[in-house]
């Protein structure tokens, strides 16, 4: 078996920051309730500045897939590697730009553009925020096993797309229902745009060990809890029936318009399911803390996704008493600047942790993702090189 | 209680690893509670009023035995624990009248008092009451803080959530729901004071490991005491 470093990491935000004030001018407007649930939920997510493809007069610059290219390519030109070096492209998002083919494709065509990019190995993660960790942990394997030299892993966001007024047009009525709209409000005023990147390699060259940080991957856990807990964050499906999947967007008889009409295609989240799971995620952790996989001491940074500050609150509230606390000056996070950017979060935390230059040789990174889509949690453990 | 405290501060390691199994327990049996049938009813807004009361007729017959196994547990605590013999007494006398609230509940929804109190436990609820009473019978019989652990958690954590789920869903008022809604207000101070009470008496690896076992054990008796529902 070789060993697997992260040796550079990589980033793509488009546009400039956003302000809370600006949000708007970026997203459009549904209803003056919008915007005032927009200023509590920002109060409680506590991200000050974020990233958005829209601009201002509703252009697209970018896709999906070109963030993803345009991270990947920064962390080649970072780690000075020649894009025909790679033998492997994970790619993780949560949702590609098409229906049909996959995600991977798209990035992989675009990093050709960019970068000269020739025919190498896929491998397409769709889920939520916690597929960054199965892309990263395919690779990790690839590498691990003798089956790639250099593999690269983006995530990328794109979900400013599901904001647009026009998204929840055709189903305005569901949003007079309080529940729904505090489920759609809450992704709206929490979620935002980029893509991050990483490169890994079985190797650290001379030059790197000397001048860059670089991460040896330790172990890499995801635990999906999807056995118990019904569907948390969602689109495709009217909320109503998403508990047993009966009617998923493409069984409406009169196809997807009906569903467009039914409330089939917003992205919703479950606030009082994303509670109860926020335990489970918790539960996860402390049984990998009993088992002494995870020693609270001996963590040195603690890098973890997420998707609001008040849910930072609630796990810390649970940590201390139990053991399992790593002590709070020992937490990373850019969430208030960058914005909750879903499967590339954790890869634009680890890249500006690098570029910063924080972690010291020998030092635990511990990150930890987790994922509410139906309740899953990934962890990394790196030793700083 | 103080000076017991003050004097076993040296076991604060032995007390946070307690607490992290039993909070571990906690959510494995919080996330089993997902699929136990009414509960899923309950999370989905699928409950029926008949649902409903079938559930306050079942939970009833074990709530109703409450307070006397806690009784039981402190009179079996011997005198160097004497504090919480005491703290275990008052807890049994604030428990012993929640089947009163269940049973007003259960009128208010249509249901008779007869009926309620004629009512037989399921097989759930028989094995958790016989286990907890076979606990609460043996000298200082402190597995079963890990028991309050679980009990409270319910009151603290989840009574009140389901009140709100099926207040929401089938309209009813307050003196409907009495039993779930009060308990989510009033148990908070019970936590607080549990982590003393793990200091009091976790002094050895074992004792904490019994309490967790406990806990474990009253979880999957209670969420199997509330998969009978149904077939009740």
């Amino acid at each position: 078996m070789h060993d697997a470093y992260i040796v550079a990491a990589g980033k793509f935000l488009p546009g400039d920051a956003i302000s809370n004030g600006d949000m708007g001018a970026y997203l459009g407007s549904i209803d003056n309730q919008s915007e005032r649930l927009g200023r509590l939920i920002l109060r409680q997510n506590k991200i000050a500045t974020r990233y958005y493809v829209p601009s201002k007069n509703g252009q697209y610059q970018y896709n999906n897939a070109d963030m993803s290219a345009l991270a990947a390519n920064d962390v080649l030109e970072k780690s000075g590697l020649n894009g025909a070096s790679l033998d492997l492209l994970a790619t993780s998002t949560t949702q590609g730009d098409l229906l049909v083919p996959g995600h991977a494709s798209a990035v992989h065509a675009a990093l050709h553009r960019l970068n000269k990019v020739g025919p190498l190995e896929l491998a397409n993660f769709q889920s939520v925020c916690a597929s960054s960790v199965m892309a990263t942990k395919a690779a990790f394997l690839n590498i691990k096993t003798g089956c790639a030299q250099n593999a690269l892993v983006t995530g990328s966001e794109f979900s400013s797309r599901w904001f647009q007024p026009a998204m929840y047009e055709a189903a305005r009525e569901k949003l007079e229902n309080k529940e729904k709209r505090m489920a759609a409000e809450f992704l709206r005023w929490t979620l935002s745009d980029g893509a991050g990147a990483l490169l890994l390699q079985n190797h650290l060259s001379e030059q790197k060990n000397n001048q860059n940080t670089a991460f040896k991957i330790d172990w890499i856990k995801l635990i999906s809890l999807a056995d118990r807990f019904d569907t948390c964050m969602y689109a495709g499906i009217n909320g109503d029936e998403r508990h047993v999947l009966s009617r998923p967007w493409s069984h409406y008889k009169n196809g997807p318009i009906e569903a467009t009409q039914d409330g089939s295609i917003m992205l919703l989240q479950d606030m009082v399911l994303l509670k109860r799971i926020l335990r489970a995620w918790v539960g996860e952790y402390l049984k990998l803390v009993d088992e002494d996989i995870i020693i609270p001491a001996q963590i040195d940074h603690l890098l973890c996704h997420y998707s609001a500050h008040s849910l930072r609150e609630e796990m810390i509230k649970i940590l201390k008493s139990t053991g399992g606390m790593i002590d709070e000056e020992k937490w990373y996070s850019n969430l208030t600047t960058k914005g909750n950017t879903g499967a590339a979060a954790i890869f634009l935390m680890l890249e500006e942790f690098m570029e910063k230059k924080i972690a010291k040789a020998g030092e635990k990174i511990l990150c930890v993702v987790p994922e509410s889509g139906r309740a899953m949690v990934g962890f990394m453990m790196l030793t700083a090189q | 209680m103080l000076d017991q405290h003050v004097e076993t501060r040296s076991n604060s390691k032995l007390v946070e690893k307690t607490l992290r199994g039993l909070t571990v327990v906690w959510a494995d049996f919080e996330s089993r509670l997902e699929q136990v049938p009414i509960i899923a009813k309950i999370n989905r807004g699928t409950l029926t009023l008949a649902d409903y009361q079938a559930y306050l007729l079942n939970i009833r017959q074990q709530v109703v035995d409450g307070g006397c196994w806690i009784a039981r547990a402190a009179s079996n605590v011997s005198v160097e624990y004497f504090d919480l013999r005491s703290t275990f007494m008052r807890h049994a006398v604030t428990e012993h009248r929640d089947f009163q609230m269940l049973e007003a509940n259960y009128v208010a929804t249509g249901g008779t008092l007869d009926d309620i109190r004629s009512g037989v436990k399921n097989i759930g609820s028989e094995a958790l009451s016989a286990f907890m009473f076979q606990r609460a019978s043996q000298p200082n019989p402190f597995g079963l803080l890990g028991a309050m652990f679980m009990i409270e958690g319910l009151g603290s954590r989840k009574a009140r959530e389901w009140g709100l789920l099926i207040q929401e869903q089938l309209k009813l008022p307050d003196e409907q729901l009495g039993f779930l809604l009060y308990h989510g207000e009033h148990d908070d101070d019970h936590l607080a004071e549990f982590e003393d009470w793990l200091s009091a008496v976790v002094h050895d690896e074992a004792t904490g490991q019994d309490i967790i076992k406990t806990a474990r054990i009253v979880g999957r008796l209670y969420a199997l005491q509330l998969e009978e529902i149904e077939y009740a």
